[in-house]
């Protein structure tokens, strides 16, 4: 009987299926002869379970929620374009003006509020910086602001938390739309007393924006209620369920950590 | 629009935490470490090939962080203690029973191997990928990837005296 030794770089690229078929057969047909390969080519082997198995309780433990929401906001970036690309921008005046034309020409009154009613993903493309000026006076908010993606992670619905500069904001409702995607209503109170009705929503891991009323001057905190009606027509229009109670909004929440 | 590459960069969180805690051997650095990486991924995705493990290009681009850093500090980090390889022990709060301490001490063992052979042991047995993949990620060649495992591999088996399966005792059976 020929003994040929086997390295302990053979035997473990036995065990991991990655050695080449020639020195394999050779393996293999020592290991039926000697049992001292066979228990060392066990004992290799053996070794990966053991390294599986003892690493895997790192994977349990939950990714720090402010890691998660830093990344979360960070993918919101990234979906957006550059904020000096003046185009995506400017292309909200037609698509206003056609949303106005087509029944909802009772905002065209002077009430104290600008819209900006954005539906679906295009979203994303108008929120370039966190406040955009545009020339009639456009103003449309972003999920860009420092601590908005960790409130809507985190805040119930009735709480509110300082964000930012001072700007408050306030969770006002959670449900979930008709593709059963997670969205929650808020308003931002901006330093400058005026306060923006916003409904965020999460398709997939990131928020996204899905709609904003920017209300006029108010000192009281909460929106005028010429706002609060584009709003419900906007819920109506994307089929928003029932508010979430509590405890499942608790337990929603509690999932995105 | 679902955008499958965040949503499947999301599910690597926990990997991709994995794995820079075993790099940097702290969590507050390997959060850091992680965040850093996702913002460099998300830059460069672009470079991305789909088809290819998605988990093998960011554990590249982890390390190259990795590495980056602490070139920039010039801290080599310090030999590791048997006492204070507690950091790839899971924090997960489960009951101390005879098996998770064996778990433990085979972590412990595992964090008091060189760095070299740490980071190849971690992305072919923990994280299953092959030969190659890794070669890839480290910018090494195969052979070297094969003595390191091996050399990792033997300080396994020796320091925690793993025994075949078919000897393993009947008390041990619960380990995996």
């Amino acid at each position: 009987m020929t003994t040929t030794h086997f390295s302990d770089e053979t035997i473990v690229a036995y065990a991991d299926g990655e050695l080449e078929p020639d020195l394999r057969a050779a393996l293999e047909r020592q290991m039926e002869v000697d049992g001292g390969l066979a228990d060392r080519v066990a004992r290799l082997a053996e070794s990966r379970v053991h390294a599986k198995a003892a690493l895997a309780p790192l994977l349990n433990e939950p990714v720090p929620a402010a890691l998660s929401a830093n990344i979360a906001a960070m993918m919101e970036e990234a979906e957006q374009p550059s904020p000096d690309d003046d185009a995506t921008v400017v292309s909200l005046t037609p698509r206003r003006r056609r949303n106005l034309s087509a029944g909802f020409a009772r905002w065209d009154m002077p009430i104290a509020a600008s819209v900006a009613l954005v539906m679906g993903t295009a979203a994303g493309f108008l929120i370039a910086t966190y406040w955009t000026e545009t020339p009639p006076g456009l103003r449309v908010a972003s999920l860009e602001q420092a601590g908005l993606v960790a409130a809507l992670n985190t805040i119930p619905a009735g709480d509110e938390s300082t964000i930012g500069a001072g700007d408050r904001f306030r969770a006002i409702a959670t449900y979930r739309d008709a593709d059963g995607a997670l969205c929650r209503e808020f308003e931002v109170d901006h330093t400058d007393a005026s306060t923006v009705v916003a409904v965020a929503c999460r398709p997939a891991a990131a928020w996204e924006l899905q709609f904003a009323v920017v209300a006029g001057q108010n000192n009281d905190g909460y929106a005028p209620a010429s706002s609060l009606e584009s709003l419900d027509a906007y819920l109506t229009a994307v089929g928003a369920g029932e508010p979430l109670s509590p405890d499942d909004e608790k337990t929603v929440l509690d999932g995105l950590r | 629009m679902p955008d499958t590459f965040n949503q499947e960069l999301v599910a690597l969180l926990p990997n991709l935490r994995r794995f820079a805690i075993a790099l940097c051997r702290s969590r507050d650095i390997a959060d850091d470490l992680v965040q850093t990486t996702c913002e460099k991924a998300l830059h460069a995705r672009a470079s991305y090939q789909p088809g290819t493990r998605l988990d093998a290009w960011l554990f590249r681009i982890l390390r190259n962080s990795w590495i980056d850093q602490t070139r920039r500090q010039k801290t080599e980090g310090p030999r590791i203690d048997v006492a204070d390889a507690h950091f790839l022990v899971g924090q997960d709060g489960e009951s101390t029973t005879e098996a998770r301490l064996a778990l433990d001490s085979t972590a412990k063992a595992i964090a008091t191997l060189p760095d070299d052979q740490r980071e190849v042991l971690i992305m072919v047995c923990v994280e299953d990928l092959t030969y190659r993949e890794a070669a890839d990620v480290l910018s090494i060649p195969v052979g070297t990837i094969m003595s390191r495992l091996a050399r990792a591999r033997r300080k396994l088996v020796d320091q925690l005296g793993i025994d075949s399966p078919t000897k393993r005792s009947e008390d041990q059976k619960g380990l995996m």
